[in-house]
């Protein structure tokens, strides 16, 4: 027997309580503008939802370290390459040397001592440049960039020697996931070049190269004298603080070694025949400072023999300083063009994780609207029928 | 004289009918009503002859309407409602807090923001902007997880009172329908009929039913007994009471009355909900956010402790405290060793011991590693444990100590066999990037008899093995400048340099001569340290007690961020925030946002698959209900056709003995 009081009442509040629950999940997509507002909404979209989210926020967080690394690298290039930059600075150099490899000032002491403090000038602001800082950081440091990586030593006010003190391993940073980038390079890497050439002596006194493989960098200074003593010439890199003795005859792989750097030149002492002070230049071993401090330091010695072949030999110097810092702006430069490019790819990355997120969750509004005036009908119908039902009965036709 | 007799049968018939329409439209709105319905039946009076004469009308009873496979089936259904409603209700409120996908501060979002705050900390290490925003990141995540934590444990203690509360409930109505029960054996046992009564009781039956999954049998006199679960409740007008409580493992349990006998495995109604919500639900969420916390807790500490910040290694740890010293009783500790480094601040000079653990019975109390660091193998270094067993590192004056995993500048072991007149200084840097501690043995070979000077004799070199592989050769002869680093391999870089500090000249090397590096990956294999809190980042264990060392969050310059021997790199920072998407066997392969994605969606599904089955029942009872009110419920229009017919009625009668009167009056006027 249908239509008893309670089965009127149980349908009419079931069906009521449908439509509420109804409408109230469609306001709250249409205020939210969402259609999921919780993972229970729709689980396994919410799942790929967190997901892009925390994709979306992991991009985000790698564009600001490729911004960070982008900016460090255009500062490392603009110590380089830019105005007043080191490159610069190096041409400078050059351009004074050859006035006086030129013969401008060959026979000028003044216009030399001019050029000699143009170029000691020059160091001091390659050495300020190569302690560079970027927010308070040094950026040739390597992974050590809390501290200077060039110690200057100086004697009377000059730069006597360079030495680098920051680590040599660089900073890497993750750009991109499982991607790593250096972003602090290590000075030594940038100002340094590292392919070793056979040393060439450049000077009167007959040592040759030895058959070793010499650690001595740049341009060293070989001292010959003569031991009256002994009778026998001795052999000295560091400025006579140890001396090598050679032996009756000579000796065709001689190790004279630098007490203060344990670097060690090897001599073919077999055809001495001279006291002097020889320059060992050994290409592919010249670092920025100590070529600067060898091409000041050598117009200063107006005394020696073959000055014209040192400057010309000093030229070559700074023109392998100089091609190595073009080279290593141009590793600058394309790894800041690829971390640009990289850059736009993760903005787009993360473009397209918004807008997944946006089209898994975004509400549709018009259904909502057309779905939300649906339920409205059909909770009036459900309440004009329940007071139809409840209002008439038999009762009111009984008499 | 029957007709008289009929006549007020019939009358009193269809009044005693007008009563019964009137109680059924007067309970038509109660709940648990039965429609009532008369049984008339003939009356039997005389036999004249071959005749059978009716008697008028006999009343044979007032039957409740009833279809008991329904109304069994609607507590069935009743009680599946309320264990559902009540677990739905909680896992909504769950799923409330976690406020994923509209909280900007969810848990999800601050495990993503700690872990790129460390990457951030990967650009700078010893930037205290980056080194205070982890700080900040890792305290705000561990705040979320305690605030998860406590709101679940809360809710626990919640549903544990909910669940006695309940339990009383049940008790009463256990007591009334056994009352009840009593009442209406002794009215039917005389042939009466306790309509009213049963209606009381069956109500009682109902309500029981929404609180817990309940067996019905009905038995003679309108008796009915119930059981829940194993447990006969109410036999007739005997019963047996429950209590709730919670078992050895912590599971909320139903037993009999002083019983102490728990059942957690209780199904149907709100107390079944409550069951399955501590015993499972809530518990498994629990479960699952205490392991992601302990997942990041333990990943990050064990990197954690064997790194340093910037500032520096330590002159002074000391670890949490622990309920126990006997390192058995550590879950994560296993028999392996711990690396510690001492340097001298003076003349930077570095020694490396390894501390047993669990290697055999002197190495398994915190006393006992305590006095190992204590005794004469850790030189400069000392430590104790107190009364709260928190271990206690202290180094001596003019010496630091710390765990790192970095080459030390000479080769290990220090004993080497370098046999030249003059041999070379061997200098190790670098940072290993292997994942397994190794020794790489490098053995001079393909030189003369006798010494060999580096950079000078064609062919020398150095065949390089790998925990005894060969990996690569390494020319040492000439081509090479001495003090020049050659890769070793794996991040690790030698240089062999002429000693002139002692006046020699050359780097003598003789075939065979040999050294090894040894390489660390990993300086405490025991785990030890990360479990007794020396140099952690985090303390605690689960989400309820994840939080920030203090010693770290007052001093940034603690952060773990290097590994290098110069302490200035960001490899051990590198390691941390790669934590965030390393798959952890321990989370199920998972990183650890997948797996925190995972749970929430999980609990999403439950939500859905419970209020999908709220919704499913919620039909079926009232299709149920529907079917029921048909057989049993008022219908005010049948009731009103009823008490037509039975108005008629009695006008009938009434009419009817009038007749009988007037023609009984006519009959005596004839006498």
């Amino acid at each position: 027997m249908s239509g008893t009081l309670s089965s009127i009442y149980n349908n009419v509040s079931f069906a009521l309580n449908l439509q509420m629950e109804a409408m109230a999940r469609l306001q709250e997509q249409a205020s939210t503008g969402s259609r999921i507002n919780r993972a229970s909404d729709d689980p396994s979209t919410a799942f790929r939802v967190l997901g892009l989210n925390s994709q979306q926020r992991s991009l985000e967080n790698y564009m600001d370290n490729l911004s960070q690394a982008i900016s460090i690298l255009d500062l490392s290039s603009h110590v380089l390459e830019g105005q007043g930059g080191m490159i610069q600075a190096l041409v400078t150099a050059k351009t004074s040397l050859t006035q006086v490899t030129g013969g401008i000032f060959a026979e000028d002491p003044e216009g030399r001592e001019t050029i000699t403090r143009g170029i000691n000038e020059i160091l001091e602001q390659i050495v300020s440049l190569a302690n560079t800082k970027y927010t308070g950081h040094y950026v040739f440091g390597g992974s050590n960039s809390t501290s200077a990586p060039y110690v200057v030593q100086r004697t009377d006010g000059e730069i006597t020697s360079v030495t680098y003190q920051g680590s040599y391993e660089n900073r890497d940073v993750e750009v991109a996931p499982g991607m790593m980038t250096s972003v602090l390079y290590v000075g030594e890497d940038i100002f340094r070049s590292n392919n070793r050439g056979d040393p060439i002596f450049l000077g009167n006194t007959g040592a040759k190269p030895g058959t070793g493989t010499s650690s001595v960098r740049g341009d060293t200074w070989l001292t010959v004298t003569f031991n009256d003593v002994s009778g026998q010439y001795e052999l000295s890199i560091d400025d006579g603080a140890t001396k090598v003795a050679v032996p009756p005859g000579g000796d065709t792989n001689q190790a004279v070694t630098d007490s203060q750097t344990g670097r060690v030149l090897y001599v073919d002492s077999t055809q001495i025949n001279s006291t002097g002070v020889e320059m060992v230049r050994v290409p592919g071993t010249y670092d920025v400072f100590n070529t600067l401090i060898s091409i000041r330091d050598t117009l200063r010695k107006t005394d020696l023999p073959n000055a014209d072949e040192l400057q010309t030999n000093l030229l070559n110097s700074l023109d392998e300083v100089h091609k190595l810092l073009v080279q290593n702006t141009v590793v600058l430069g394309s790894k800041t063009g690829f971390l640009e490019n990289l850059k736009d790819s993760l903005q787009k990355l993360k473009y397209d994780a918004e807008d997944e997120v946006t089209r898994l969750e975004e509400a549709d509004i018009a259904q909502i609207a057309v779905d939300l005036s649906r339920y409205e009908v059909l909770y009036q119908m459900a309440l004009l029928i329940a007071g139809k039902l409840m209002s008439m009965s038999l009762l009111d036709f009984i008499r | 004289m029957s007709s008289y007799s009929i006549g007020i049968s019939g009358l009193s018939a269809a009044q005693k009918a007008l009563d019964i329409v009137g109680n059924n439209i007067a309970n038509a709105a109660t709940d648990g009503y039965h429609r009532q319905r008369i049984e008339l039946t003939p009356a039997y009076a005389s036999q004249i002859g071959s005749l059978f004469l009716g008697g008028g009308v006999d009343i044979a009873g007032v039957t409740r309407m009833v279809d008991n496979f329904i109304e069994q089936e609607i507590l069935r259904q009743q009680s599946s409602l309320g264990q559902v409603s009540k677990e739905l209700a909680m896992l909504r409120t769950i799923e409330n807090l976690f406020g994923e996908l509209t909280a900007s501060d969810a848990l999800s979002t601050t495990i993503d923001k700690f872990f790129n705050a460390l990457q951030d900390l990967c650009t700078d290490p010893t930037e205290i902007t980056w080194q205070s925003e982890v700080i900040t990141a890792a305290e705000t995540m561990a705040g979320q997880f305690r605030t998860l934590g406590q709101f679940l444990t809360g809710l626990e203690s919640q549903i544990t009172l909910e669940a006695e509360n309940a339990i009383g409930r049940v008790n009463a109505l256990i007591n009334q329908i056994a009352g009840l029960n009593d009442d209406i054996e002794k009215i039917e046992i005389r042939g009466g009929k306790a309509n009213n009564l049963c209606d009381q009781r069956d109500q009682c039956v109902i309500e029981l039913s929404e609180l817990i999954g309940i067996e019905t049998q009905t038995r003679e006199h309108g008796v009915v007994d119930v059981s829940i679960g194993p447990i006969p409740v109410v036999v007739g007008s005997t019963i047996i009471e429950l209590e709730v409580g919670l078992d050895e493992n912590n599971r909320l349990g139903i037993s009999p009355a002083g019983a102490s006998n728990y059942n957690t495995d209780m199904q149907g109604g709100q107390l079944g909900g409550l069951l399955s919500l501590k015993n499972k639900l809530i518990s498994e969420i629990r479960d699952d956010l205490d392991n992601l916390a302990g997942v990041i807790i333990q990943e990050m500490n064990q990197y954690h402790v064997q790194g340093v910040g910037s500032s520096g290694s330590f002159t002074e740890l000391t670890g949490w405290v622990n309920a126990s010293e006997d390192l058995s009783d550590f879950s994560t500790v296993s028999a392996g060793y711990a690396y510690i480094r001492v340097t001298n601040t003076s003349s930077g000079a570095v020694s490396r011991t390894a501390i047993p653990v669990l290697q055999d019975d002197s190495s398994d109390t915190l006393t006992e590693i305590a006095s190992f660091i204590d005794g004469a193998d850790v030189a400069n270094v000392s430590a104790t444990v107190n009364s709260s067993n928190q271990l206690i590192i202290l180094a001596d004056e003019g010496y630091k100590f710390d765990f790192l995993p970095a080459v030390l500048p000479e080769p290990e072991p220090t004993p080497k066999t370098l046999t030249g007149t003059d041999p070379p200084i061997i200098t190790v840097s670098g940072i290993y990037t292997g994942t397994t501690n190794s020794v790489f043995t490098c053995t001079v070979a393909d030189g003369g008899a006798g010494d060999n000077k580096i950079g000078v004799t064609d062919g020398l070199k150095l065949q390089v093995s790998k925990d005894g592989e060969w990996v690569k050769d390494l020319y040492v002869g000439l081509g090479y400048a001495a003090g020049d680093r050659l890769d070793l391999g794996d991040g690790l870089y030698i240089s062999l340099s002429i000693d002139v500090n002692n006046d020699k000249t050359a780097g003598d090397l003789r075939n065979g001569d040999n050294f090894a590096v040894k390489a660390w990956a990993d300086t405490d294999t025991s785990g030890v340290l990360a479990a007794v809190g020396i140099n952690t980042f985090f303390s605690g264990s689960s989400a309820l007690d994840i939080a920030v060392c203090s010693n770290i969050s007052s001093s940034p310059g603690r952060i773990a961020t290097a590994l290098g021997p110069d302490m200035t790199d960001n490899t051990n920072a590198q390691r941390m925030a790669g934590l965030k998407d390393e798959s952890v066997s321990g989370l199920s392969g998972l990183t650890p946002g997948q797996f925190y994605h995972r749970l929430v969606t999980t609990i999403g599904q439950h939500v859905l698959v419970k209020q999908m089955r709220e919704d499913n029942i919620a039909v079926v009872l009232k299709n149920l209900a529907n079917q029921q009110s048909d057989i049993s419920g008022v219908n005010i229009n049948d009731e009103a056709a009823q008490m037509l017919v039975f108005e008629q009625m009695f006008q009938a009668m009434a009419k009817y003995l009038s007749t009988v009167q007037s023609l009984m009056s006519s009959l005596m006027e004839l006498v």
